[in-house]
């Protein structure tokens, strides 16, 4: 797959077989199902894509329903001819930036106290969830724009091409700020993997 | 993971993309679906349905003013008086006065009070 060609979020192959433009032109007929179809295939990479907004899970998740609903009443809008995930996650995008700027005081995860103090010897899932808040704080550090490219890129399969599309950036500009966040995830993640060999 | 980072590096990278993934992945996603769907069934709150008609409301004024703005300027550009109001203008002047598409000089004015 070169990386131009459209690139549908893995949990989309896995629910039916009927398109997204299919699902689309269905739910714009009243059929409120397939939308119902659209929102189970999307909805793990618009919370991911939120979370990385917001870094609160619970701003996210109400950020990612805010979105799932605008893009609903904004489904005229979308053009079939065009992958339909692109579309909806410049609307996640949207609704999580303007979420964020209307936040006032910003919410962030308690480190675990038995991280932060070093305490009993921690299992392999206690661990994984050391790595994941690690992760998550420096994903929080991150300037936006490289937050929501990295996470597309990396996570949810998007190209630089059509991450620029979402983000309104150059296919340029997408290259830097995720070599940029990469940089400094992946510096994260050696070290946790040093730590645990 | 991808041992050499640069910015023309196309691929995703497996090892991070798994890890965020798990990083970011919210608990109960078939409640998340289920509120979501729950919400849909509910009518629209008001501000939502004229945002929805923000745009739509938006391009019929842009385009309702550009074809009134072409309408006007195409008659203004084209006036021509009435024959019969023409007509009436009993001198030369008071003729041209009468057809000029611009304000009458003053000088025509007073020509064609000389005239009378």
């Amino acid at each position: 797959m070169t990386p131009t060609e459209p690139q549908p979020p893995r949990e989309a192959a896995r629910i039916t077989a009927e398109t997204d433009a299919d699902l689309v032109g269905r739910t714009l007929a009243g059929d409120r199902s397939a939308f119902g179809v659209l929102v189970e295939r999307y909805s793990a990479s618009v919370r991911r894509v939120a979370r990385a907004v917001l870094g609160d899970p619970d701003d996210a998740d109400d950020a990612a329903q805010d979105a799932l609903l605008a893009a609903l009443v904004k489904l005229r809008q979308y053009d079939p001819q065009r992958p339909f995930g692109p579309w909806l996650m410049r609307v996640v995008a949207n609704a999580a930036t303007d979420r964020r700027r209307r936040r006032t005081v910003r919410r962030v995860d308690p480190l675990d106290g038995n991280i932060v103090a070093g305490g009993p010897a921690p299992d392999v899932e206690m661990q994984r969830r050391a790595l994941g808040q690690q992760l998550r704080e420096a994903l929080a550090a991150l300037p936006e724009r490289r937050r929501i490219a990295v996470v597309l890129f990396d996570v949810e399969g998007y190209s630089h091409a059509e991450i620029g599309r979402i983000l309104g950036v150059p296919e340029g500009t997408v290259r830097s700020e995720v070599f940029h966040a990469r940089r400094a995830l992946r510096a994260l993640l050696k070290d946790w993997k040093e730590e645990e060999a | 993971m991808t041992p050499q980072v640069t910015p023309f590096d196309h691929r995703p990278d497996r090892a991070l993309g798994a890890a965020l993934r798990a990083a970011l992945t919210g608990a109960d996603e078939p409640a998340f679906v289920t509120r979501v769907l729950a919400r849909v069934g509910r009518p629209l709150p008001y501000w939502e349905v004229l945002a929805s008609w923000s745009r739509a409301g938006i391009t019929a004024a842009a385009a309702t003013g550009l074809i009134a703005t072409f309408l006007v300027g195409r008659a203004a550009a084209s006036s021509t008086p009435d024959p019969d109001f023409l007509a009436s203008a009993a001198t030369a002047s008071a003729r041209r006065l009468v057809a000029a598409p611009r304000p009458p000089d003053p000088s025509v004015v007073l020509a064609g009070i000389e005239d009378r």
